[in-house]
């Protein structure tokens, strides 16, 4: 446990923070879950960059908010829940869902007909809503 | 073939009837404290500064209904009184406010440790009390076959079974709370009873359970595709997770329904509408360190436990373990066994603070009138409170887990460490849908 070297482009950067501060991926993973965690905090709780006029705009919060969340959710579930390293069925099995939610997500969760978001025609399904008044 | 058998005798489960009557003693003990002593001291303030406030819109009323004098002197002395009403009433609105928050903070907190406690002791309890009163088992030696045939266990059906008695009487159970409480409720015992008889029939279940996992058992390996060659109880805890995944993107598709179609702060902020139609939680949460913070608390909180988790399973399967050099260290995780069921302790505090600042926090919502029955706080709370009785039942497993980590000889090593390995997906996961929850209700 712990032992395992990971390799690849994103696990072989942790893997490489590792050795350099000579503790294992795990702790790696633990510090930057709790970096990224005060990050997105921090984000949405100043308006400005601190000590800058820069005013961080919502879709920048947005933006910081998504990357951050992919950020957690694969260190989480790459190393918390050793899908690296584990056979490759279980990362399989772990995605398999995903197609689901992001289709539950666009058609239900992107698809208000009175959302003031004004969704982009890309991100809507647009069903035909006719028969609420027929 | 992985696991492993143990000789456990069940007079064993005596100890955990005595931690039952521990979790009391700290229930009462932290109830005694928070709500009681603390709280009695914040409800003193709460009432003071309530009084004050009283006061001040009375003055500010008057001085209203005042009539000024004709001198320009006089009408300039009089507005100049009513804003220093008016100032002191905002304060005074203020401080009561705060007042009370910090009075719901500590009774919250009290009542809600007492209640985690006394549902501990009774799966403590009961399941120990319960498992030191069945004759032991006569052994065979045959465990060492591979291809021996697996028992099965009732213990699923006893629990389920129990699971839907206490369901059937919940509504009626809730109500005779109520009425126990001193609200105006009708009690109904009928209801109230069958809850009770359901929820005995559920921990006797998954105590007998946990009888079953303490003295071992073969890990099953799967011997067709697609999970050929695995652990099937690996294998079924991510399937279970596929259909948790289907429950939490549920909700968040609902969410994201509503949310935009609401003009909230943000979408005023971001240019998208003109007037707020809808306060959502992050409006009341996000700006202010206070009530930001047992969110932020709880996430890292739960990053922690995941570390913990991960740690205990690392120490379990680690054949070379040794202490640490750092005294504190060494003193905190002498030996491999007391290290995993340190790390099991931990992680188990870590999320009973959980729930705590979870309700604390749901105390401050409600007072400040964020409830259930708006479109915002419905979804609110059913996803949170969703993935609040998710930590919730993590924790009731982790507590049978620590008192296996205890109990048994070499507590959990490389042999049985699995059992570790497969709560942690669990609880990994928890924390994962909590990394889509954060941002979403408290910070967007």
């Amino acid at each position: 446990m712990g032992e395992h070297k990971y390799t690849g482009p994103i696990a072989g950067i942790f893997q490489k923070m590792a050795d350099i501060i000579g503790k294992d991926v795990y702790y790696v993973n633990f510090l930057i879950l709790m970096f990224f965690t005060l990050f997105e905090v921090a984000a949405v709780f100043f308006e400005t960059i601190p000590g800058t006029d820069i005013k961080i705009t919502r879709t920048a919060v947005w933006g910081v908010l998504i990357v951050v969340g992919i950020i957690k959710g694969y260190g989480i579930a790459a190393f918390f829940m050793h899908l690296k390293g584990d056979p490759f069925i279980y990362t399989r099995t772990a995605l398999f869902p995903i197609i689901f939610a992001a289709l539950m997500l666009w058609g239900i969760g992107l698809s208000n007909p009175s959302g003031i978001d004004e969704l982009p025609s890309w991100c809507t399904p647009n069903w035909d809503y006719s028969y609420v008044t027929e | 073939m992985s696991g492993s058998l143990h000789d456990v005798k069940n007079d064993v489960w005596m100890r955990a009837v005595i931690v039952s009557v521990i979790f009391l003693f700290v229930g009462g003990a932290a109830y005694g404290a928070f709500a009681v002593g603390v709280g009695s001291v914040k409800k003193t303030d709460w009432d003071a500064a309530d009084e004050v406030l009283v006061e001040a819109k009375t003055n500010w009323n008057l001085l209203n209904e005042t009539e000024a004098g004709g001198t320009s002197e006089e009408i300039a002395d009089l507005n100049q009184q009513k804003e220093d009403a008016r100032i002191a009433y905002d304060e005074a609105k203020e401080a009561e406010i705060d007042a009370h928050l910090s009075y719901l903070t500590w009774i919250t907190a009290g009542k809600t440790l007492l209640v985690m406690m006394i549902i501990y002791a009774a799966f403590y309890g009961i399941s120990g009390f319960y498992n030191s009163i069945q004759p032991e088992e006569e052994h065979d030696d045959h465990h060492g076959d591979d291809h021996e045939e697996h028992h099965g266990s009732a213990s699923p059906i006893m629990m389920a079974a129990g699971l839907m008695l206490f369901m059937i009487g919940f509504p009626g159970f809730v109500n005779t709370c109520k009425s126990l409480l001193g609200l105006d409720y009708q009690a109904e015992m009928g209801d109230f009873g069958l809850s009770i008889v359901g929820a005995a029939i559920t921990i006797i279940g998954i105590g007998n359970w946990w009888n079953e996992d303490l003295k071992g058992q073969h890990e099953q390996i799967a011997s067709s595709e697609p999970f050929q060659g695995q652990d099937i109880r690996k294998a079924g805890m991510w399937v279970f997770l596929i259909s948790e995944t289907m429950v939490f993107a549920s909700f968040f598709s609902s969410y994201l329904r509503m949310r935009t179609g609401w003009c909230t702060e943000w979408a005023v902020d971001a240019g998208k509408c003109e007037v707020v139609d809808t306060i959502t939680a992050s409006d009341l949460l996000r700006h202010e360190v206070g009530t930001l913070l047992p969110g932020a608390i709880n996430t890292f909180a739960l990053i922690i436990s995941s570390y913990t988790i991960v740690l205990a399973l690392k120490v379990a399967k680690d054949t070379e373990w040794k202490p640490s050099e750092n005294a504190l260290m060494a003193k905190m995780f002498p030996t491999r066994k007391k290290a995993v069921r340190n790390y099991l302790i931990i992680t188990l505090a870590l999320g009973s603070m959980f729930i705590v600042l979870k309700l604390v926090e749901w105390s401050h919502l409600i007072a400040e009138g964020f409830t259930i029955d708006t479109q915002a706080g419905s979804i609110f709370y059913v996803a949170t409170g969703a993935h609040g009785l998710h930590v919730f039942i993590g924790l009731l497993v982790m507590l049978f887990m620590v008192f296996k980590a205890d109990v048994l000889e070499d507590g959990y090593n490389e042999q049985n460490g699995q059992g570790i390995e497969y709560f942690g997906l669990y609880w990994h996961f928890v924390d994962l849908a909590w990394v889509a929850i954060f941002p979403a209700f408290y910070l967007y």
